[in-house]
């Protein structure tokens, strides 16, 4: 791709270099600082959450009294509605979209495919600005007079509804996520296009890294199907505004008569490729950096490629497992659960060429390698217990139990966070031009990963007793008395989960000003992106690189020069 | 109380529940098995082939015809002998039982059930046997079945989507306002159980829970004939709150050719 109007002198001004900037750099860590803050409330609401379940009718210490003043520092019931609700729409749409989809897509796919900026600068910055837009209207709603958004993040109607909720928040929740439906469209777009018109010369779709390859299939399925949420979400808004009934029923629906199942049809359309939009950068991240630091190539890259596409397709094929207990027709329900089956083909795939990237490898065992490893062993638990879930009988028990919970918080919480984590670790030295501190990147990972495996193999565990979701107080019922002491324990590991992530932001913000100064290529990677400096000059290349081989080159017994990896710039020797 | 007792899913009252619990363990089994895999995998490889103990790679792309093959035989490996097989278990469970609803001429236990915000009321036919009459035995919270007669629920709600879920029938079906949705058991042990909603349906969703009284025959007979005179006596035709029910259409092909019938006589004679 040629740059015919030439390239434009870098901004000086503050407003102009960090806040207007049409530099995917900048957006990218715009994104990046968007979701570490949504990620901070959206962890301190798990904890506030956590706390009620363990310690029902118990002050929250020290910040309880001051935030729920008129019950003397309980979480009382509508407000722990609000707080599950907002942390998963928080912790899906504002923390996880926003790391790594906005900051490591925006971040890394010009640089790692060798292109100068995105293809649609303006749309880029438009899409952090609208995102921005619709973090404030989520916020604003928790100030409303009845409270925040109550009715979960799946938000069904007729919960969602004036039946329901009649506050305002929920209206603004319906809102803001519309607005950042446009916003990730605009970015996915975006991406599409990039990744289709931009790569470097030379570079052919299989040539592109796997994280690339994540990204982009993110990409594809961000532009199919927000635009169906936004739908969805836009009709809510109409039945809650102007007096439709799309989706009213029952006693409340005297003008006519909707269906609220039709919104779970429309949410999980949506809902179930979302699971894979937020775990294919994280899987694309993963299969790269085992290459990376195995110093191996990737076992049939290809093979893995090609098992994410198929996977992204069967991903819009299988939403109907969310819904069995609506009771579809048995066809519908046999359809569904063996459609859901089959993606354990393309995943099985994805482990065997995992594992067979660290046989016979010689492994390093930085941060970025670790994190990597963590999210083998993670991703592995939670795909293994979505089988479960797409099995109708065994669903029809599970349905709506903690066992859910912990299933899809192994998947996209636990997969997703480690693999960011990863991620954060391996680009902050072209990010910022400075080095992490690997030992508290160690340390930061070995709690991270007993927290979070006590987190959600606890509620699998008490999911099988029993216990469901949203549940105020569980222990009302007398078959979860029981329970109590698990709940405790879940608790006080995710409280150490949460006491593991300070190492993590001391060593960001004190690497950020005092890191070791980083060299060009810290890592000994081949790809584009540390062919340049760190951080990156404005534009990124100063000649646009030819590219002559695979990301992956590691250990061709060919190389003599005492490298053990060549640049994808370097012709294959 | 040991762990184990403690972490164990609620005691089994009906004939089918066992099929559930089984599939579980199954999956558990296979699952198990697979992840012991992955694990040995991820560890050995990491141990044995740590930078320290293996400086020499095997330089390869993996894209051999031998690799290829090995891959894609542990992919449908995994297919055929984790997913069809708990697929091929959970179909044949769900037609032969949970979906293979009482006949219409079949002596059951037959209850209507209305969901609301946050509460679950409970409706039995009365001494005329017909449904959404005057005689209609209410009551919410508190649900009484005889032991070991099918009982069928006919579902819905007036509100919001609620969840009627019997933890110790390991089943669960949503209650959905505009819908009626079907669930049924039989139980196998007397006794007092939770019943519990299991869909989120507002600030008060963890109080909607009811009991579930499994008797012997004699005493549902004796639960019933009282609860029959009561309904007589003491249902308030002027409260509208009582006026939810509605008749229990039957099911099946002959079912709805009957009605069918029925409803054609019914236009002949408007015509004659």
């Amino acid at each position: 791709m040629t740059y015919a109007h030439g390239k434009h002198a870098a901004p000086t001004t503050f407003l102009s270099k960090y806040v207007f900037s049409y530099d995917h750099k900048v957006i990218g860590k715009q994104f990046l600082w968007y979701g570490i803050f949504f990620l901070g409330i959206g962890g301190m609401m798990a904890l506030l959450i956590r706390w009620t379940l363990a310690f029902p009718g118990e002050a929250f210490p020290v910040l309880g009294p001051l935030l729920f003043p008129y019950t003397d520092g309980v979480v009382p019931p509508d407000t722990y509605s609000m707080l599950f609700t907002l942390h998963g729409t928080i912790m899906i749409f504002f923390a996880i979209t926003p790391i790594l989809i906005g900051a490591f897509g925006n971040y890394c796919i010009p640089l790692m495919i060798g292109a100068r900026d995105m293809a649609f600068p303006l749309f880029n910055m438009l899409s952090f600005h609208i995102a921005v837009i619709s973090g404030v209207l989520l916020l604003a709603s928790l100030f409303t007079p009845m409270g925040g958004a109550a009715g979960g993040w799946t938000s069904y109607p007729t919960l969602s509804t004036l039946v329901g909720s009649p506050g305002s928040g929920q209206t603004l929740w319906c809102l803001s996520i519309f607005v950042l439906g446009v916003s990730s469209t605009m970015g996915a777009v975006n991406y599409i296009t990039t990744v289709i018109c931009f790569r470097a010369p030379g570079m052919g779709y299989f040539d592109m890294p796997l994280t690339i390859w994540g990204l982009w299939l993110t990409a594809i399925l961000n532009a199919i199907f927000l635009p169906v949420l936004g739908a969805g979400v836009m009709l809510l808004t109409f039945d809650r505004v102007f007096g439709t009934t799309f989706f009213l029923a029952g006693a409340a629906a005297t003008s006519g008569s909707g269906d609220p199942i039709l919104f779970q049809h429309v949410f999980w359309i949506f809902g179930h490729p979302e699971v894979y939009i937020l775990i294919l950068p994280a899987w694309g991240m993963v299969s790269d950096f085992l290459s990376f630091f195995a110093r191996k190539p990737a076992f049939g890259a290809k093979a893995t490629a090609l098992s994410m596409t198929t996977i992204t397709i069967l991903s819009t094929l299988v939403y109907g497992h969310h819904m069995f207990t609506t009771q579809m027709s048995p066809l519908l329900t046999q359809t569904f659960m063996t459609l859901t089956m089959t993606i354990s083909i393309p995943s099985a795939i994805l482990f065997a060429n995992w594992l067979g990237t660290l046989y016979k490898g010689s492994i390093r065992f930085d941060s970025p390698m670790l994190f990597s490893l963590g999210v083998v062993f993670v991703f592995g638990l939670g795909g293994l217990t979505g089988l479960y879930l797409g099995t109708v009988s065994t669903d029809l028990y599970l349905h709506d139990t903690y066992f859910v919970v912990g299933h899809f918080h192994y998947t996209m919480a636990a997969s997703v966070l480690l693999g960011g984590f990863a991620g954060t670790y391996f680009w902050f030295p072209k990010m910022f031009g400075r080095m992490m501190d690997e030992k508290l990147a160690k340390i930061h990972f070995w709690i991270t990963m007993i927290g979070l495996n006590g987190v959600f193999m606890g509620m699998m565990v008490v999911g099988f007793a029993g216990m469901h979701r949203r549940l105020y107080n569980p222990f009302v019922y007398e078959f979860l008395e029981k329970l109590i002491p698990i709940n405790k324990f879940i608790t006080y590991s995710a409280l150490l989960m949460g006491v593991g992530q300070l190492p993590f932001v001391w060593n960001f913000v004190y690497s950020l000003y005092k890191g070791k100064k980083a060299p060009q290529n810290p890592w000994e990677v081949g790809t584009l992106e540390w062919t340049i400096p760190s951080p990156p000059i404005h534009y990124n290349f100063e000649e646009i690189p030819t590219v002559k081989c695979g990301p992956h080159e590691f250990g061709n017994p060919n190389l003599k020069d005492g490298r053990d990896f060549q640049y994808q710039t370097e012709e294959l020797v | 109380m040991s762990f184990l007792e403690r972490i164990a899913p609620p005691e089994i009252i009906s004939t089918n529940g066992h099929l559930i619990d089984s599939l579980f363990m199954y999956t558990t089994v296979m699952a198990t098995i697979f992840f012991i895999f992955v694990c040995l995998g991820l560890f050995g490889f990491s141990y044995k082939y740590s930078a320290k103990r293996n400086k020499k790679v095997d330089y390869t792309y993996g894209n051999r015809k031998k690799q290829l093959k090995a891959t894609l035989l542990i992919g449908i490996l995994v297919f055929v002998v984790i997913d069809l097989t708990i697929t091929y278990r959970s179909n044949n469970d769900m037609i032969a039982e949970f979906w293979n609803f009482p006949k219409a001429d079949e002596d059951i236990t037959r209850i209507e059930v209305l969901a609301q915000q946050w509460m679950w009321n409970f409706r039995h036919a009365g001494a005329d046997g017909e449904f959404n009459t005057a005689d209609d035995v209410l009551s919410n919270h508190d649900l009484h079945i005889p032991v070991g007669k099918k009982v069928e629920f006919r579902i819905t709600s007036k509100d919001v989507i609620h969840s009627l879920f019997f933890p110790n029938a390991r089943i669960k079906v949503d209650a959905m306002p505009g819908r009626i949705s079907r669930l049924w058991f039989e139980p196998t042990k007397t006794g007092v159980y939770d019943i519990a909603c299991a869909e989120m349906c507002g600030t008060h969703h963890y109080k909607m829970q009811a009991k579930l009284h499994v008797h012997s025959p004699e005493d549902y007979a004796a639960w019933k004939a009282e609860a029959e005179q009561l309904a007589i006596i003491g249902n308030d035709t002027e409260n509208i709150d009582n006026y939810w029910g509605w008749q229990w259409e039957t099911s099946g092909k002959e079912d709805l050719a009957k009605n069918s019938e029925n409803d054609e006589s019914v236009v002949m004679k408007e015509n004659n």
